[in-house]
């Protein structure tokens, strides 16, 4: 283009514009990939993060809408928004607002903000204001905040 | 609020042991030992406060430990130093942490 493009010829005005054009997309684009670049790599730099801080692992999540069967085993921590039908052994697990759980669940911490039924062996139990809980529960701690919905067996170990 | 107006309740002090069956209109508030059964408008078991029976109320506040029967219409309060053991009725529930819990819950309007 640019050997071509004189200003003496007569149609240079419109190429000129057309080049301009271009031109400016070029830029945008450029300024796009710039930020994607920018945003993966501020991803990278806090996933690095979370590796590296001793004790906080990576949560595992089972996500809203994600149905479950079967059994689960963890040794760190398990967030559930979606359904697990099933049986369930992780170090800490929260049920999230939208979260289902029905079958056995064994764990040392665990907080209910969802529906839970079944037969539940933990240490310490946090039941949130949403909570829909029925089952044998036994517990070591609790603590039941205002509005949750519990019935069936405690037993405090 | 209850050094006000206290009529229609029934206080119960530390080192009393009290046995029967008990209608109070109001407040209850128990320090000492009950034995039987003890219906209230609102009832409050203080941390050295024990019923051994069957315990019905509007409102009822544990701090200390109440055994067999306990039923709530309005709303039941586990403090963190309560002890709860039995068949325990409420509608809404709230147990500090700390608060030991022993036994069947139920919810008095599960699908509200």
């Amino acid at each position: 283009m640019s050997i071509f493009s004189k200003n003496s010829t007569p149609n240079n005005g419109e190429d000129k514009i057309a080049d301009e054009q271009l031109d400016g997309y070029a830029q945008s684009s450029s300024t796009e990939e710039e930020i994607i670049a920018a945003t993966s790599s501020y991803e990278q730099v806090s996933r690095a993060e979370t590796v590296n801080r001793p004790g906080i692992a990576k949560p595992s999540i089972i996500s809203e809408g994600f149905i479950f069967e079967g059994t689960i085993t963890s040794d760190g921590i398990l967030n559930i928004a979606g359904t697990v039908r099933g049986k369930i052994t992780a170090k800490s697990v929260l049920i999230d607002a939208s979260g289902h759980v029905d079958g056995e669940l064994n764990s040392d911490q665990l907080v209910i903000k969802g529906h839970l039924k079944g037969e539940v062996n933990c240490e310490d139990l946090n039941v949130g204001p949403l909570a829909h809980v029925d089952g044998t529960i036994s517990y070591k701690y609790i603590h039941i905040q205002r509005g949750g919905k519990v019935s069936g067996k405690f037993i405090k170990n | 609020m209850a050094e006000v107006n206290q009529q229609g309740c029934l206080f119960v002090g530390e080192g009393v042991v009290l046995k029967g069956n008990f209608e109070v209109p109001d407040i209850a508030s128990i320090s000492g030992v009950v034995e039987g059964e003890l219906t209230a408008k609102q009832i409050i078991i203080e941390a050295t406060g024990v019923v051994n029976g069957k315990l019905s109320g509007e409102s009822i506040d544990i701090r200390g430990e109440a055994n067999e029967f306990v039923s709530s219409t309005r709303s039941l309060i586990i403090r963190s130093t309560g002890k709860v053991t039995g068949s325990i009725h409420y509608s809404e529930i709230e147990i500090e942490k700390g608060g030991h819990l022993h036994g069947d819950l139920n919810n008095l309007n599960p699908h509200s």
